[in-house]
Parts: C-alpha cells; sequence; structure tokens
C-alpha cells in the first residue's frame, strides 16, 4: 500500500471524524448552556465563562487532529 | 521561573554550562537569603536601641555574617578555584535573580503597587499605573518568552528532526526563494509580511537576514512594543471621563477582572496581573495578523509553546507555594485519605503527572492550532484568487473572492479575541486547580437561587 497516498486519504478523513466528536460536544453543551440562559437569565455571566472554557476544551480535541495534519502534511508529497 | 527555563532550555545542549548557571543561581539564591536574615537582624538591633534597649549588635548578627561570608564567598571561590564550572554561566546564573529583582522594582515603580489594578473603581480617576503595571509585566512576559522562543528555535534549527518544535515548515531554514515559489501553491504557508518583502529586496543584508530568520521574535516585540505604546497612549493622562482609547482598556481590564477574579475568588489580587499580561499579550500578537504585511506570531509553535511553558511553570511554583511541598505531593497523589486512595496510589500518581503534562502541551496546541488554521484558511483564498487572476478570470476572481476573504478575517477577528480569552481562562482554571480549595467550597453554595 502506498504510504503518501494512504496518508493523503487518511488525513482529512481523520480530521472530519475528530469535528464530527468535538461538534457533537460543542453543541450539547450550547444546548445546555442555552437552556439554563433561558430558565435563569441571571446566571448568565458564570454561565458563559464556564461554557467558554467547556468549548476550549471540546475543540482542542479537533485541533489535534489539525496540529498532526501539519506535521504529516509534508509527508503527502 | 526563568531560570528554571533557561536551565532547562540550555541542559540537552550544554549541560555543563547549564550546571554552572544553576549553581550560580543557587548561590545568588543562598547570599540573598542571608542578605535578609542580615539586614532583620540589623534592623531589630537598631529599633530595640531607640526604643531604650541596651546592647548593640546581637551575637547571632556575627555568626550570620561570618556564616554567610563563609559560605557563600566560600562556595564561590571553591567553584571558581577547582575549574570545574565555566566562569560565565556562573556570573550570568549569579546575576540572573539580580536582574529579576531590578525588573520587580522597575515594575513597582510604574506601579503604585500591586493592588491598584484590581482595586479600581470604574468612576475614580485611574492613576497611570493601573495599565502601566500590566505593561511593565507584559513587556518582562515578553522579554521570557523571546528567550524561550529564540532559544526554541536554536534547538529546532541544531536537532533538524521532527520533533514537535519542528513544526513550521518555514520558519527558519528556508531560502527567499522558497517563499517566492510556495506562496502561490497556498499550502501551508504564510502570507508574506514585510520582512519576506525586505529579504527580497536586500537578500544580502545581515540585519535583514537575521529578522528574517527570525521573523516570529521580531512580530513578539513588534507586538509588544506596540501594546506599550498604545497604554502609554491611553492612559497617559488619565481622565475622570475617559476617553474613547482609556474606556476601552479599562473595559477589558475590568470584564478580566470580572471573569477571571470571579474563579479566583479571595485569591484573585495575586494572580489577576499574570492573567491580563497572558491576555493582552496574546490578544495584541493575534490581532495583528490582521493587518496585511503582519503576521501573528501566534501561528509558530515556538512562541506558544513558550507561553505554555511559562504558565505551566507559573501554576506549578505557585501551587508549591500555596500548598507546601507535602501538599503539594499530596494533591499530585489525588489527596489519598482511606485505604482504597492509598491501594489506588501506584496508578494516581503518574496519571495525574501526566496530566499535568498534559497542560501546557493542550494549551500551546490549541493556540497555535487556532490561528495557524485561521491564517491558512485565509492564505488558501488568496492563493485561489491570485490563480484565477493568473487565468485572467477577473470577473470571477475579485468580488466574490474579495467577499470571502473578508468573511474569514471577520472570523479571524472572533478567533484572536476568543483564542486569548481561552488561554488566559484556561490558566486561570489550572491555577485555581492547584489553589487550597476549602475556601472555595463555602463560596460555590453560597449563591442562591432567588
Amino acid at each position: 500500500m502506498n504510504f503518501a497516498a494512504t496518508l493523503g486519504f487518511g488525513l482529512p478523513l481523520g480530521i472530519g471524524l475528530a469535528a464530527i466528536g468535538s461538534g457533537i460536544g460543542i453543541g450539547f453543551m450550547g444546548k445546555g448552556a442555552m437552556e439554563a440562559m433561558g430558565r435563569q437569565p441571571e446566571i448568565l455571566p458564570k454561565l458563559q465563562v464556564a461554557m467558554i472554557i467547556g468549548f476550549g476544551f471540546a475543540e482542542a480535541l479537533t485541533i489535534y487532529a489539525f496540529v498532526t495534519m501539519f506535521f504529516l502534511q509534508g509527508r503527502i508529497g | 521561573m526563568i531560570a528554571a527555563v533557561s536551565t532547562a532550555l540550555i541542559l540537552p545542549k550544554h549541560p555543563h554550562a547549564a550546571l554552572s548557571l544553576a549553581a550560580g543561581q543557587l548561590l545568588a539564591a543562598l547570599n540573598f537569603f542571608f542578605l535578609e536574615k542580615l539586614v532583620k537582624l540589623f534592623t531589630h538591633a537598631f529599633v530595640a536601641r531607640r526604643e531604650g534597649g541596651t546592647s548593640g549588635l546581637p551575637g547571632r548578627f556575627f555568626a550570620f555574617a561570618s556564616l554567610k561570608v563563609a559560605l557563600v564567598y566560600g562556595v564561590g571561590a571553591a567553584l571558581t578555584l577547582s575549574g570545574r564550572v565555566d566562569l560565565i554561566p556562573l556570573l550570568a546564573g549569579f546575576s540572573l535573580p539580580l536582574l529579576a529583582l531590578f525588573l520587580k522594582s522597575l515594575m513597582l515603580a510604574f506601579g503604585s503597587g500591586p493592588n491598584s489594578l484590581v482595586r479600581r473603581a470604574p468612576r475614580t480617576a485611574a492613576t497611570s499605573g493601573n495599565v502601566a503595571k500590566p505593561a511593565a509585566l507584559f513587556l518582562i512576559l515578553a522579554l521570557l518568552v523571546l528567550h524561550g522562543a529564540a532559544l526554541a528555535s536554536e534547538a529546532t534549527v541544531a536537532t533538524g528532526s521532527a520533533s514537535v518544535a519542528a513544526a513550521p515548515p518555514e520558519h527558519a531554514g528556508s531560502a527567499p526563494a522558497e517563499h517566492a515559489t510556495a506562496k502561490s501553491e497556498g499550502g501551508a504557508q504564510h502570507l508574506p509580511n514585510w520582512i519576506v518583502l525586505l529579504n527580497d529586496y536586500f537578500p544580502h543584508n545581515p540585519v535583514v537576514h537575521w529578522m528574517h530568520e527570525n521573523e516570529i521574535l521580531v512580530f513578539a516585540w513588534l507586538s509588544g512594543l506596540l501594546f506599550l505604546v498604545i497604554t502609554w497612549i491611553a492612559m497617559r493622562r488619565p481622565k475622570p471621563v475617559p476617553g474613547q482609547l482609556q474606556n476601552a482598556l479599562e473595559w477589558i481590564v475590568e470584564s478580566m477582572d470580572d471573569v477571571c477574579g470571579g474563579l479566583l475568588g479571595s485569591h484573585k489580587e495575586r494572580y489577576i496581573i499574570f492573567i491580563c499580561a497572558l491576555f493582552f499579550y496574546i490578544l495584541t500578537i493575534n490581532l495583528l495578523g490582521i493587518i496585511p504585511g503582519f503576521m501573528s506570531a501566534t501561528s509558530s509553535l515556538d512562541l506558544t509553546l513558550a507561553l505554555a511553558l511559562i504558565t505551566f511553570a507559573y501554576v506549578q511554583f505557585w501551587g508549591i507555594r500555596n500548598l507546601g511541598i507535602l501538599g503539594y505531593l499530596d494533591h499530585l497523589a489525588g489527596s489519598p485519605r482511606d485505604v482504597i486512595g492509598f491501594l489506588m496510589l501506584p496508578v494516581m500518581v503518574p496519571v495525574h503527572i501526566l496530566g499535568e503534562l498534559a497542560k501546557p502541551v493542550s494549551l500551546s496546541c490549541r493556540l497555535f492550532g487556532n490561528i495557524f488554521g485561521e491564517d491558512t484558511l485565509i492564505v488558501v483564498f488568496v492563493g485561489a484568487t491570485a490563480l484565477l487572476l493568473k487565468a485572467s478570470l477577473t470577473a470571477l476572481a475579485i468580488p466574490p473572492m474579495l467577499g470571502i476573504s473578508a468573511l474569514f478575517m471577520m472570523l479571524q477577528t472572533l478567533t484572536a479575541i476568543v483564542q486569548a480569552l481561552i488561554f488566559s481562562l484556561l490558566a486561570t482554571v489550572y491555577l485555581y486547580m492547584m489553589l487550597p480549595h476549602e475556601e472555595h467550597a463555602h463560596g460555590e453554595t453560597e449563591p442562591a437561587h432567588s
């Protein structure tokens, strides 16, 4: 099997898979935050901070895949 | 902190020099310790005499003095005479804490005290120390970062391996010709900035060449200076009714204070300055990338790694300082309180250590990935525009591509702000995890639902 071709096929696919995962995570988090915000608007500042931190953690997973892609991008050839 | 970072960074290349550096620092720390004792004893004696005490200097003073002379200078002389250590790193290590003290006093001269930043009501006339203080700290931070980044990039060039720091492809080694060809391909390349242009025009000028090789450093310095200038302009003559710039800065500082201070609770005063400095530094660097002809220095892993390592060292330092050595080890072991906890010890310790080590990696990779990703996105679209122009499809190239690029630039602005916020927020969270938690347990239950 050709290494470069495998890499060229796998890297975008991997990023897509990672993006699905963190997209679902961020979606759930946003949903929960929105619901809480609607139910209790005065909690907004505290909620926003926690939400952004959670977004950061969820988003980091995709970023890892992204960085891996940058490391391996030169090998595609 | 500086000492640890610099020692660790030099260590793989010159173990000998690093050891002598560390020895010098230890010596300096010893020196300061004894000096402090001596001064305390000395002033004690004077105060006692003024209040009608009897004797002059107590015997302990002389004991300490002779101990100090014997220990510090003896060790220094022994080290020098034995010829085992290099003199220059020893001297450098000895003078590093002095430099830190100097910078600290500079900082104190700028601001009226560490609390001036946070104890500011919105209506009162702000003294100029308020923002000059984080600005000065910021400059120190920038110094630190550049030191780390320079060493890291040196290491990158030296090893040339596929290590983590070797990621930015065009960072150090490539020739200008490669730049010229590669930017039309639109791969993982940056848009050309003014340093590249300078390098194209004056290829043999050593200064320009140095700047081209270290463009990350140049842009990091530039944004640090830019922020200093902006704060200086804004806070030069602080008014009771703030102008536009002053208002904006005060708003940012206050909202950072709200967000991070709310998280840190009663420990806020000590740490908020570091957090604010991080935030402003990253924000300036990120936003600099939007201006055409400049690049954001955070799109290099070197700089983000240096920032994350500083945060890591800071968090660990305050963790040890607050919890004590034993408390820190207890924290690392997952605070075992019962039999099961002690049985889990061999599992929990590596897990916690790995978790601590993963923090700087995730911090740096997140910042780098986001900023670099946005940059690459814009580069790809600009490259596509250039390709369409080359194929003389002007009507197809200019209007839609311009719109798309503008859209992504708006996205880039958003990313820049949010990533700076996330970096400093996560630093706050890591710091919060290291603090003693007893006081916070009450704070959590306090805000009752209305």
